[in-house]
């Protein structure tokens, strides 16, 4: 993207990242893990993230999801410069503006499903009692696990795991649900499930970004940031999007007998 | 059921083995601080109604009578106007007994003994029977004149029974030799150290003795209700007693016979009151309770070591289990301050249900000793002056060891739990991957 369409979409971005630099300092070694990344999201987009493993992508989930620090450049999350906020305001705009879906489901083990899609809002604390009951009900009932809600994670399956994961991502109705590949860890047949799911939250206005190399999610997203060695080598075609379909797709097909 | 409690009562569930460990040894911990700190209560309980029974009270009203300058009779001359104005003037009076006292040998057929002599009236002694155990004999028998009550020890010392004869023999202030002699009416249980020097008659004995008059007495002592308050009430009766008019002797902290010598160098003739408190008249007590005492806040402090040292590890361990936990709670909105608070309260849910099962077994683990009377050995029954074990655990004890241990135990999750808050969220999100 050059910096004319940057400076054009800036306005309406709800996510913008300009010129930025990520490295990790492992002893006296600095590992350089983004470059110069500079890309803008605008809200009710379905965009993924992908590239191969050590390509930064996790990396650049994490400095939009404000769990890290970009070392050069600027990080703009609805509005608001993520340098320039404290660590008590980084974790507010966390709690209300994003919601995170991982890709081990990273649920809290001793509360139950219902527990753990409450959770953030008893850490918002803006919610009565029976409005946030309410609303956690509605949520679990949308994403199909209504039936389960006083189940532990211990007692759930993969992709059961993952929708309790995203109705807790969705409960605190943020602007944004970052999402680090989501279907890693699931079957086929509930990674489509799971997606389905998601790209129907989209539809209702919900913005998703995802980190993958899962092709079946490269196939449906509307935008593809494809990054290598910690650069962006294509964003936002159709075309980038094919190729990262089929290069996911072609060695998979190779290897079949 | 608030969110924290309930992440850290499973989180404790959760952990059962881990959970147990750390419990029983809070609550082993907590058992013993009760323990101890009920036997020191015990003990000081034990000494004091001992030693303020058979000896000097909390707060002892006597003095020196001297016939000329150079002399000091340790006498309270016209006692019973000034016991009256005690008994008025003393606040959280329990009792107020009359002693006459001397030293003098006793002798029986075949041996004899020195002997602090103690002459009471035995109706007017409610405390007395409560501490001294008639083996043989009765106390009832001391109604009499001519009698005495001696303790085991001292009747085998002196190889006599229950009817037998003994002759107490002493100096009179006035420097001549007397005797009377005794009937032995009791002999009691040994009580430590205390019995082997005390031998308590009839006053009138003691008077006989001494060729003393009927208004005269050795020492007014008067028993309260607070031990602890023995120092003001010493001094309330001092102002009482000198605004009515009698002379008092300088205050110093020294029982009645170490002053005999500077009484005598001292320059005046007739009554002088001397005002004095158990831990005046038994340093050696003090001290001997002041030392266990340290030695207990000695053992405290190692138990606490122990638990800070045992919760900051198993702490270390549950974070480190949690890291990614923590990561995640904190990448969806958790604050620092909830983190703490998380660990934290676990740790206090783990304390106070610990210590309050410690505080309890403490209790029952009290009585049972108490029931079972055990019989201590002889060396210990001389500090202790009782022949057996008594643990004295109260509600105070109880709830003190409870909260010390409890609030340790938890100020102890404290630095690991300050250091989990320190993690960063995306550090911690990736542990272990």
């Amino acid at each position: 993207m050059n910096s004319e369409n940057l400076k054009t979409s800036a306005a309406s971005a709800i996510v913008q990242l300009s010129h930025v630099d990520k490295e990790y300092q492992l002893g006296k070694v600095t590992v350089p893990a983004l470059h110069d990344v500079s890309i803008s999201i605008q809200a009710g987009e379905f965009t993924v993230i992908a590239g191969p493993s050590g390509s930064g992508k996790t990396t650049l989930l994490n400095l939009i999801g404000c769990v890290d620090v970009a070392t050069r450049g600027q990080v703009i999350i609805d509005g608001r410069n993520t340098l320039e906020l404290k660590e008590k305001e980084l974790t507010r705009l966390r709690l209300d503006r994003l919601g995170f879906i991982f890709q081990s489901f990273n649920l809290v083990g001793v509360l139950d499903a219902f527990q753990n899609v409450e959770f953030p809002l008893l850490l918002q604390k803006t919610l009565g009692k029976k409005e946030r009951e309410a609303r956690v009900q509605a949520l679990m009932e949308s994403v199909g696990i209504a039936q389960y809600a006083h189940h532990r994670p211990g007692e759930l399956s993969g992709g059961q795991r993952q929708r309790v994961a995203i109705a807790r991502a969705l409960v605190t109705k943020p602007r944004i649900v970052l999402a680090d590949e989501p279907t890693a860890n699931l079957d086929s047949v509930t990674g489509t499930a799971i997606l389905d799911l998601m790209q129907e939250l989209n539809r209702q206005g919900t913005t998703f970004l995802f980190s993958t190399h899962d092709p079946r999610v490269v196939a449906r997203a509307g935008r593809v940031i494809r990054l290598f060695d910690g650069r962006i080598e294509q964003a936002g075609t159709e075309s980038a999007r094919a190729d990262e379909a089929s290069a996911h797709a072609a060695p998979q097909a190779g290897g079949q007998p | 059921m608030n969110t924290l409690l309930m992440i850290a009562t499973r989180n404790l569930a959760q952990h059962k083995r881990r959970t147990m460990l750390l419990g029983s040894a809070v609550a082993m911990v907590t058992t013993l601080l009760v323990i101890l700190l009920s036997l020191f209560s015990g003990m000081r309980t034990t000494m004091l109604r001992t030693a303020t029974t058979l000896m000097t009270g909390h707060v002892n009203v006597a003095g020196f009578y001297k016939i000329t300058t150079g002399t000091a009779a340790p006498l309270v001359t016209k006692y019973q106007g000034l016991t009256e104005l005690v008994k008025k003037s003393t606040p959280g009076l329990k009792a107020v007994v009359t002693r006459g006292r001397g030293w003098g040998k006793v002798v029986s057929e075949s041996s004899s003994i020195q002997a602090a002599l103690s002459g009471l009236n035995i109706d007017s002694e409610p405390l007395f029977r409560d501490v001294v155990e008639v083996s043989k004999g009765s106390l009832d028998g001391l109604r009499d004149p001519h009698t005495v009550l001696l303790f085991e020890q001292q009747a085998e010392r002196l190889q006599v029974k229950v009817g037998d004869n003994v002759t107490l023999s002493s100096s009179t202030f006035r420097g001549a030799n007397n005797t009377v002699d005794l009937r032995v009416v009791a002999i009691a249980k040994d009580l430590g150290f205390m019995s082997g020097f005390n031998v308590y008659v009839h006053a009138d004995s003691i008077r006989e003795l001494y060729e003393l008059d009927p208004n005269t007495t050795g020492a007014i002592q008067v028993m309260i209700k607070d031990a602890n308050e023995a120092e003001n009430v010493a001094n309330t009766l001092r102002k009482a007693i000198e605004d009515a008019g009698y002379r008092m002797m300088d205050r110093v902290p020294q029982p009645f016979w170490r002053k005999f010598e500077s009484v005598r160098r001292e320059d005046w003739t007739g009554q002088k009151i001397d005002i004095t408190t158990w831990s005046d008249e038994m340093a050696f007590m003090r001290y001997t309770l002041d030392t266990v005492q340290v030695l207990t806040i000695v053992v405290v402090s190692v138990l606490v070591v122990i638990i800070i040292v045992g919760v900051m590890n198993t702490l270390w361990m549950a974070i480190r289990e949690r890291t990614k936990e923590i990561g995640t709670l904190r990448a969806i909105g958790m604050q620092r301050g909830y983190v703490l608070r998380m660990f934290v309260t676990e740790m206090a849910v783990l304390a106070f249900s610990s210590t309050a099962i410690g505080a309890l077994l403490a209790a029952a683990l009290c009585w049972m000793v108490n029931a079972a009377h055990i019989v201590v050995p002889k060396a210990f029954q001389v500090f202790l002056m009782s022949q057996t074990l008594q643990l004295a655990p109260d509600f105070g004890i109880a709830i003190r060891s409870l909260l010390t241990i409890a609030i340790v135990t938890t100020l102890g999750a404290l630095f690991p739990a300050y250091r989990a808050t320190k993690l960063q969220p995306v550090t911690a999100m990736h542990a272990g991957n």
